[in-house]
């Protein structure tokens, strides 16, 4: 019905070309799957739900240089400040901004002693008074926040707050058994008592290998280069950014305000290369299956041309139209039939290559299968125009030239 | 007979113009993608300093007790502490060798309106501008006198001094670091490295700091760090003075070891000096270890270049191999639909070598169209990177290299596809096609 073997002869005759067409096509399915699975990838980390009302909260660095006033004291006034401005919701000083790529991470111990042998949890901390989890826009889930009475404000390093908030999935990880809210962990030695969970916060660096893991801390430790962290109403951010380094330098001029930025700039500036990445493998993948696509279509008009006098001969023999662009649809089908099966192979090896000389997760074989589905449907609309004009080659094309 | 086989090139590409125009679509879009990607591979992995990179060494050296691991992959720790780089500094061989860091200071002038700056400020030792050859406009490194009496002088670079003194020299002005009071003593020409290489700590293609400030001024002045600090065992640092004196690693080291032997040397030395600190008591552990990586392979190690952009390489690559088999393709059919009249000229006169060569000034003609046009796809694409991540600023931009590449390899890209079709076309026998005429 579907003429296979004179169809496979007469490929057969024409080795090369059908041969090129097979080993563009196996490329393509290779690279095509294993680019749209990077791309997943990436896409699914940077659309990740980080727990901050993003567009909300910006933050600004203050670099003291004025030796004659106490940094604590001061800060303290600063946040009153802010907290007064119109559009600010609330302020606070922090040590690192989440999202941001720069931040402070720690072994957390369930035990006093710092033997190696214990087991310490990897965790980024955040260190601010009692309106820091407000700032930021967290909710406490469960247990409760700081209240104003455990902050420690103080310059000295080993005043260390006796309290901790963590996010749940630090929670998990340290105390599997689900007795973790009211238990203690050490932070180098010192011990916290856990008050409250939050659901979910992402600490520092999306990429870390515990994301999720972070301590909030009651502590302020003003630094001569201090992180604040502002949250406003819905759509006020862009009027307090703008003002907020004159209010700082009304308040007090020996310092230098900069960096002024919002935290879904911070998480942009971070995630950059991975869009960077995401965005190269879209325009790869588009120019790749148009290249295939048109090499296709070229290579068959080429093919019909060719065969002017064989498709005419046909035709006069009573072949039907539609009987003609079978023949190509078929024809074509085949050779990419081969070429799919190449290339899911190779994008089964690539995957593998991949994933043992670069830090990406393996393959997922759905990729290679809807790829190669993709691939054919397109290389069968690519045939399709060609064969069309094939179809209506006159039959007296056939007889003219006898 | 070039200019010859040049103008029938162009006659035949002009006959099929649509094919004609895929395939130097094809090839231009191929060169595209490739050399965008090789582009900034090419920057990422660019010798930063290449008169100098096989003399400068970043010495490495084991400081944990047995059993403690580190992050990288040899277990040696990246940086060096405060005691050792000091240490090594104070060593009387080679001469120069120097310590650093970064660190940051508000910047202004002594009753000015300005409003001061922030700027990042690599604190180090003075021979610092003579290993990496930093060029001066003005003055130049401050001397060993000053650094070893404390004198508060300072390195600032052009940028700065355009922007405080308009561009005028400015040796032996004042300016403000935070609350204290710096004499100028040089201003540095802008450095022609697009790389940050000693010291990738905080992303290997920053720009270079602004202020050089003495290595000396650290204690006095408790200047802490802005780069990274790692430590590896439980320390109580409350004070500036306990950092001073602990394990942890902040300071990155380079030395100059001009030959095999200097090398020798600096590595027995470093050896002594080891076995030296473990009688006082430091350096608990049973094999000493250090290393000693010159600046490429210090890179490698720090893996300078970003695994998605070897990625992208190669994969731009696999999809130049798609353009070219779409190429071949495309020039089989069309030379052979050509036999006949290849089959006259042939008929006439012309050799077998005369036809192939003609054929493959054809295609040599399409890949340069094709790589003419690559460049401007490329430049298109680094103007994509440049938009969409601004740190990958220096790097994403075509050298003098690169754009010669662009059409060499576009070339003999078109004469490899080219080969088979052009082979296959001068074999034909003349008098077949003749008969059909």
């Amino acid at each position: 019905m579907l003429e296979i073997k004179p169809i496979f002869n007469a490929l057969r005759r024409s080795k090369v070309g059908a041969i090129l067409l097979l080993i563009q096509i196996a490329i393509t399915t290779a690279i095509v799957s294993n680019a749209a699975f990077i791309i997943q990838d990436r896409l699914t980390f940077l659309q990740q739900e980080t727990g901050y009302p993003e567009e909300d909260i910006f933050t600004l660095s203050v670099m003291t240089f004025g030796k004659d006033r106490d940094l604590s004291q001061q800060f303290e006034q600063d946040e009153q400040m802010i907290r007064n401005l119109p559009g600010v919701v609330d302020a606070a000083l922090t040590n690192a901004v989440p999202l941001s790529g720069s931040g402070s991470a720690s072994g957390m111990r369930l035990t006093p002693s710092s033997e190696q042998t214990d087991r310490n949890i990897r965790s980024a901390y955040l260190q601010g008074d009692d309106h820091l989890i407000n700032t930021l826009g967290l909710q406490i889930d469960e247990g409760r926040g700081f209240r104003a009475d455990e902050v420690i404000v103080s310059q000295d390093r080993s005043q260390i707050s006796n309290v901790a908030v963590v996010t749940r999935t630090f929670l998990e990880e340290a105390f599997p058994d689900g007795d973790g809210l009211g238990n203690t962990i050490y932070w180098g030695g010192a011990p916290m008592k856990i008050v409250g969970v939050i659901n979910q916060a992402k600490g520092p660096w999306l990429h870390d290998s515990r994301p999720d893991n972070l301590v909030f801390m009651p502590t302020v430790r003003a630094a001569n280069y201090q992180h604040i962290v502002v949250r406003t109403e819905p759509g006020q951010r862009a009027s307090v950014m703008r003002s907020i380094e004159d209010q700082m330098l009304t308040a007090y001029d020996k310092r230098v305000i900069n960096y002024v930025v919002g935290l879904d700039e911070h998480k942009r500036q971070y995630n950059a290369s991975d869009t960077l990445m995401m965005r190269m493998l879209m325009v790869l993948i588009v120019v790749l299956i148009a290249v295939t696509a048109l090499g296709i279509f070229g290579l068959t008009l080429f093919n019909i041309s060719k065969r002017t006098r064989q498709i005419g001969t046909r035709r006069a023999l009573g072949a039907r139209k539609s009987d003609i662009v079978r023949y190509f649809m078929v024809e074509n089908s085949m050779i990419c039939i081969g070429g799919l099966v190449i290339g899911c192979a190779g994008a089964v090896f690539m995957g593998q290559q991949l994933l043992t000389h670069f830090s990406l997760p393996a393959l997922n074989p759905w990729y290679v299968v809807m790829t190669a589905l993709a691939v054919f449907a397109i290389t069968l609309c690519a045939v399709i125009l060609p064969a069309r004009r094939a179809a209506n080659i006159s039959p007296s094309v056939a007889t003219r030239s006898i | 007979m070039f200019v010859h086989y040049l103008d029938l090139g162009w006659r035949s590409l002009r006959r099929t113009p649509l094919v004609s125009l895929l395939m130097v679509l094809a090839i231009a879009t191929g060169i595209g993608i490739t050399m965008t990607s090789l582009s900034v591979y090419h920057m990422m992995s660019m010798d930063p300093i290449p008169h100098k990179s096989t003399q400068l060494y970043h010495p490495q050296l084991q400081t944990m007790d047995d059993g403690e691991e580190s992050w990288s992959e040899d277990n040696l720790p990246y940086q060096l502490t405060y005691q050792d780089a000091k240490n090594l500094a104070e060593s009387e061989f080679p001469v120069n060798k120097a310590a650093m860091m970064r660190s940051g200071f508000t910047l202004h002038l002594p009753d000015s309106e300005v409003r001061p700056t922030i700027e990042n400020t690599r604190i180090t030792h003075r021979p610092f501008f003579a290993l990496f050859d930093v060029p001066f406009v003005y003055g130049g490194p401050w001397t060993q006198e000053q650094a070893e009496a404390g004198n508060a002088v300072v390195v600032i670079s052009s940028t700065i001094n355009e922007r405080l003194f308009g561009g005028a020299d400015s040796v032996g002005k004042q300016v403000y670091l935070d609350e204290t009071l710096f004499t100028i003593v040089g201003v540095t020409a802008p450095w022609q490295t697009h790389m940050k290489f000693y010291d990738v700590n905080n992303g290997a293609f920053n720009n270079h700091e602004n202020i050089y400030i003495p290595f000396e001024l650290i204690e006095p002045m408790s200047i802490d760090t802005w780069g990274n600090t790692n430590g590896w065992k439980f320390e109580n640092i409350r004070s500036f003075k306990d950092k001073l004196a602990s394990e942890v690693f902040w300071f990155q080291f380079w030395v100059e070891l001009p030959d095999q032997q200097a090398k020798q040397r600096y590595e027995e030395f470093l050896m002594a000096y080891m076995a030296e600190q473990r009688e006082l008591g430091r350096y608990n552990r049973e094999q000493l270890q250090f290393g000693l990586r010159d600046v490429n392979s210090w890179l490698d190690y720090r893996n300078v270049v970003s695994e998605d952009n070897q990625i992208l390489v190669a994969l731009s690559f696999m999809f130049l191999a798609v353009c070219l088999a779409n190429i071949i393709g495309l020039l089989l059919a069309k030379f052979m639909r050509r036999a006949p009249e290849v089959g006259v000229r042939r008929a006439l006169g012309a050799s077998k070598r005369q036809v192939f060569l003609q054929h493959i000034v054809e295609v040599s003609l399409l890949g340069l169209a094709g790589g003419i046009i690559g460049i401007g796809i490329t430049h298109m694409g680094l103007w994509g990177v440049r938009i969409s991540q601004e740190y990958y600023t220096p790097l994403a931009t075509m050298d003098l290299s690169m754009l010669l590449a662009a059409p060499v390899i576009a070339i003999s890209a078109c004469i490899l596809a080219g080969l088979y079709p052009a082979w296959l076309v001068c074999r034909t026998t003349p008098a077949t096609h003749l008969k059909t005429q």
